[in-house]
């Protein structure tokens, strides 16, 4: 089966209008299109970036409050300037694009510009026929940016085809000193804010310091996917990070079928710090067991999951370095810390309990979690891969 | 119990009163007696007036009714114009023109009736146009020209997208937006060149200013503005309105720069600033407009305002300031379109606000009215057979109207496909002048449309239902926690997909588009005024010698602002000094490292 295709949306810088791009980012997954959504008030150098770490197709972008000639043609101009001109891209909007407007931008390479009053089915096909077919011969890449990104996309698409795991990869991994942390927990917990500001705390302590960030959403095999993490992920918007998504297209678990490969990759490029975000997951849930990267793994929870029988049966409170409860403000809160601290302490190992609110600027509870990855015991990785 | 859980409370023991005043009015003789003797009184006062035809009314309408109870039912429940709970006007003659004189019609003949007609004196225009392009002196130029004819002087302003964010015209990426669908503001130099020419500290001149995010900066670049020209002695002159309303923001219309709750703070400080030093501003718009145009139901849009609202007079009762100083310094502003709710839902809204008020804040009668601007539903209009729009923003002027709405935008009826033309922008403001000043609808008699069984039956169902909304905010935890859950973001885009969907499905006609279509849809090809580049040129050119020449300067300011925002005092005063010498993506820059920066709700 073909890999589905994966678009980039957003709305341009100091425009807030996303009633129009969250219809359209609805439609193009219901027809199997995985949509890299970055939300609005998005400047150009965001959108290029996060298009060239995505590897997307195409780009689509709507605007409502002018300056659309000008936002279009410099999102083209960077693009070509950064070696990514495979990168497509169109978009649309409100009155305020006349005919007039729409010739010139296309002039300046957008593909196509599409007026109020077009109907849904017409961007479908579009999509579907400009960016369905598979891509011809690419150039060599400019940047290691682009030079990543594409090796990502051979391995995820590569899966699409076959299943079976490239064993060069998997022998690479042991000689970076890359640090591998995984967050886990349930939909809602607050995983990624939790992580955009831990980013935004590892940008701040060193300059040269570089992170890379793998984050999922679930799809069905052959469907498309909502990969929206990037619209929340404000701090992670940087030249110093690197930002994957991808969708679990069709594995249980958390992550997708690509994910072993695609972090064994990022673990060995050069990054500080990668860090894998699973989908939501269940009780049952241990997606870092197998993979043996994962350096430190940090389940993320909400203080509101259930009876206190519930906590018998999380998994990965028997499995995680780091147990977080996030959204500590909330009342439930310090009943959920006290019972977390004790089903912990049945394990008998040396496993941290850290409360955070994450939606807080500087929370103190952040800076403490921060800390405590700072200082993890680094020689504790090699035990522990031993053992796995 | 929030405030919010007391306004329910507060609406249904209130609406229990006037049952029980009701049955005590048919009951107790005595107070029966009385109340019939107050409404003949009232009665007896009303003015006569006359129509051009020579037809004399009364300058009131009231219900014909005699007998106790009802009276007790339409004083107390209803109120006179102008009279608590005030459900049929903020006022006692909103529109009304002055008296025509019955005696000159009656001894003299109509002859000397239209001679006195001319010295009529006109009352001040409750019509509000809004305008922003390019730079402030284009603006400048445009408020001149908008303001020729009138008497009275009132700017309503639209800023840039750069501007709105807080964000300067220098900043990666916005070339191309500078003075685009508003007008550029930097710095406090752009602030004087906007409004120069205005007297700023005249009683017949006020500024309104539609932002929110970056409000309390502008504020500051306002203030200081005047300052410049006028000396600090203008200041408590100053009279305008800036929107700075942040839950709206969150709710509809993302154009929030910092997290929820240090921006309510920073509104806080300015709204505390201006209620001490600037008696005659309005510090916030509380608006339901941009709700209602992101697609909620017309009872999500007046529940989630009166919501917001009640919330804000939560907070700054709690930080200390007077509700009879605050509370007469609130306006509101409401979205009118054509659904059927949209006949009472300002009237409903006021009474619940005026209940609330004074139950709930314990406030006085000038702190109880629910001040509105209204603007017709661009939402509502269309880019096929565009100039049914025409038909559309008339009815929804006259619903505003018979709201009682204390001023109103009528908007263009090519604004579906364009920056709204000169043509469009004088008709659409005829359609004001033509229903109020031509029509005898509005102008002899209040009341003249209220009170028909079928307004009450919707002012009724309207009600109870804003009521079950603030329930269900309540049980969130109010309306901050409400908000922070995505309650209302969600309510109102779940109602513009229903909305969209009924208009697909037919369910929902709309005239030319899914009925009665014809088939031609040429939309007029118009040239839009755009922002040359020379001058954008030119604004990003004054900006850098702005900071080059403040350089030093606003160094220190920024490192000062910084840190009374730490230390959690009002910060207001602190921008008044900052905004001399920095510009607007200065500060925000700074401020978003103390506080962070607003997270997107998706």
């Amino acid at each position: 089966m073909a890999a589905p295709i994966r678009i980039l949306t957003a709305v341009p810088i100091c425009d807030g209008h996303d009633s129009a791009i969250n219809t359209i980012n609805l439609e193009f997954i219901r027809h199997g299109i995985e949509v890299v959504y970055l939300g609005y008030h998005r400047s150009v150098g965001d959108i290029v970036r996060a298009a060239i770490q995505e590897d997307v197709r195409a780009i689509g972008i709507s605007s409502y409050n002018g300056g659309h000639v000008e936002f279009f043609a410099e999102v083209v101009d960077l693009l070509r300037k950064k070696g990514a001109a495979d990168i497509r891209v169109f978009g649309g909007g409100g009155g305020t694009i006349t005919r007039e407007d729409a010739a010139a931008m296309r002039r300046k390479g957008v593909d196509e510009i599409f007026f109020a009053g077009t109907s849904l089915e017409e961007m479908v096909k579009f999509a579907h026929q400009r960016y369905g077919k598979p891509r011809g011969k690419r150039s060599r890449a400019k940047t290691s940016d682009i030079e990543l990104a594409r090796k990502l996309t051979e391995i995820e698409d590569g899966f699409s085809k076959s299943k079976h795991r490239s064993p060069k990869l998997q022998n690479a991994i042991s000689k970076s000193a890359t640090r591998v942390i995984g967050f886990t927990g349930p939909g809602g917990a607050g995983k990624t804010t939790l992580i955009d500001e831990l980013v935004l705390r590892f940008l701040n302590k060193d300059r040269q310091l570089r992170v890379a960030i793998l984050s999922h959403d679930p799809s069905v095999i052959g469907e498309g996917a909502l990969l929206g993490d990037r619209a929340t992920m404000i701090n992670s918007q940087n030249d110093r990070v690197f930002m994957r998504s991808m969708a679990t297209r069709g594995q249980a678990g958390g992550l997708s079928p690509a994910t072993h490969d695609c972090l064994a990759l990022l673990a060995r490029s050069g990054f500080d710090y990668v860090i894998i975000e699973t989908v939501g997951t269940g009780q049952e849930a241990m997606p870092f067991q197998k993979s043996g990267i994962v350096d430190q793994t940090i389940l993320v929870m909400n203080p509101d999951y259930g009876s206190r029988l519930q906590l018998q049966k999380i998994v990965m409170l028997d499995l995680a370095d780091i147990v977080v409860v996030n959204k500590s403000d909330l009342q439930r809160a310090r009943t959920a810390h006290t019972e977390i601290e004790q089903r912990l302490d049945q394990n008998r190992r040396a496993q941290r309990l850290i409360d955070t609110v994450a939606k807080r600027h500087r929370d103190s509870g952040v800076d403490k979690l921060f800390g405590l990855i700072l200082t993890s015991d680094k020689s504790k990785r090699g035990k522990e891969r031993k053992k796995s | 119990m929030s405030k919010l859980g007391q306004v329910v409370e507060s609406v249904e023991k209130y609406n229990q009163f006037v049952l029980d005043e009701v049955k005590r009015a048919r009951t107790d003789q005595k107070f029966g007696r009385d109340l019939l003797g107050r409404w003949n009184d009232i009665k007896a006062k009303i003015p006569t007036t006359r129509a051009p035809t020579g037809l004399p009314l009364p300058r009131l309408a009231l219900p014909e009714i005699d007998e106790p109870g009802e009276i007790a039912r339409f004083l107390f429940g209803e109120g006179l114009p102008g009279e608590f709970p005030f459900l049929n006007g903020a006022y006692r003659e909103m529109y009304l023109e002055p008296i025509r004189e019955v005696e000159s019609f009656e001894k003299n003949g109509e002859s000397k009736a239209s001679k006195s007609d001319k010295k009529i004196p006109q009352a001040e225009e409750p019509t509000r146009l809004f305008s922003g392009l390019m730079l402030a002196e284009d603006t400048n130029e445009r408020f001149h020209y908008l303001t020729r004819h009138q008497r009275t002087h009132r700017l309503s302003t639209a800023f840039d997208g750069p501007t709105l964010y807080g964000i300067d015209s220098d900043a990666d990426g916005v070339f191309g937006k500078i003075g685009e669908g508003g007008v550029a503001i930097d710095t406090v130099e752009d602030m004087v060149r906007l409004y120069d020419g205005f007297d700023l500290g005249s009683a017949n001149f006020s500024a309104s200013m539609t932002i929110s995010g970056p409000a309390p900066i502008i504020m500051a670049m306002y203030i200081a503005a005047a300052k410049r020209r006028f000396g600090a002695s203008v200041v408590p002159k100053l009279r305008g309105t800036i929107q700075a309303d942040i839950f709206k923001e969150v709710q509809a219309q993302n154009e929030t720069i910092f997290p929820i709750e240090p921006s309510l703070r920073f509104l806080t400080d300015m709204v505390e600033f201006t209620t001490l030093e600037m008696p005659r501003w309005y510090p916030i718009s509380i608006s339901g407009y941009h709700i209602g145009e992101a697609g909620s139901t017309p009872v999500q849009q007046a529940a989630y305002t009166l919501s917001n609202g009640f919330a804000y007079a939560e907070m700054f009762s709690a930080r200390g300031i007077p509700v009879d100083q605050f509370g007469p310094r609130l306006s509101f502003f409401l979205d009118c379109g054509l659904d059927i709710e949209y006949i009472a839902l300002a009237r409903v809204s006021r009474r619940i606000w005026a209940i609330g008020m004074r139950e709930v804040f314990g406030a006085g009668a000038k702190a109880q009215l629910y001040k509105l601007h209204t603007q017709t539903s661009g939402r509502s209009l269309i880019a096929a057979e565009f100039k049914n729009n025409l038909t559309r923003t008339a009815a929804e002027l006259m619903l505003a109207y018979m709201n009682a709405t204390n001023s109103c935008h009528s908007n263009s009826a090519d604004e579906p496909f364009t920056t709204p033309s000169e043509e469009w922008i004088r008709l659409a403001a005829h359609g004001q002048a033509i229903l109020l000043e031509e029509s005898g609808i509005f102008k002899h008699t209040m009341n003249v449309l209220s009170g028909s069984p079928g307004m009450k039956a919707v002012e009724r169902a309207v009600e109870a239902a804003i009521l079950d909304e603030f329930r269900e905010i309540e049980r969130l935890g109010g309306v901050l926690a409400a908000v922070e859950d995505r309650y209302q973001r969600s309510q109102i885009q779940n109602a513009s997909h229903r909305y969209e969907q009924q208009i697909n499905d037919g369910v929902r006609p709309i005239i030319g588009l899914n009925r009665y279509r014809d088939g031609s849809d040429e939309i007029p090809e118009v040239k839009l005024a755009r922002t040359p580049r020379k001058k954008q040129q030119l604004q990003v050119g004054r900006l850098a010698k702005f900071k080059k020449k403040n350089a030093e300067k606003a160094k220190r300011a920024l490192d000062k602002l910084a840190a009374v925002v730490e230390s959690g005092e009002n910060c207001f005063p602190e921008l008044l000094e900052a905004v001399e010498v920095c510009s607007l993506g200065q500060i925000t820059g700074r401020l978003q490292e103390v506080v962070g920066r607003f997270r997107p709700m998706v």
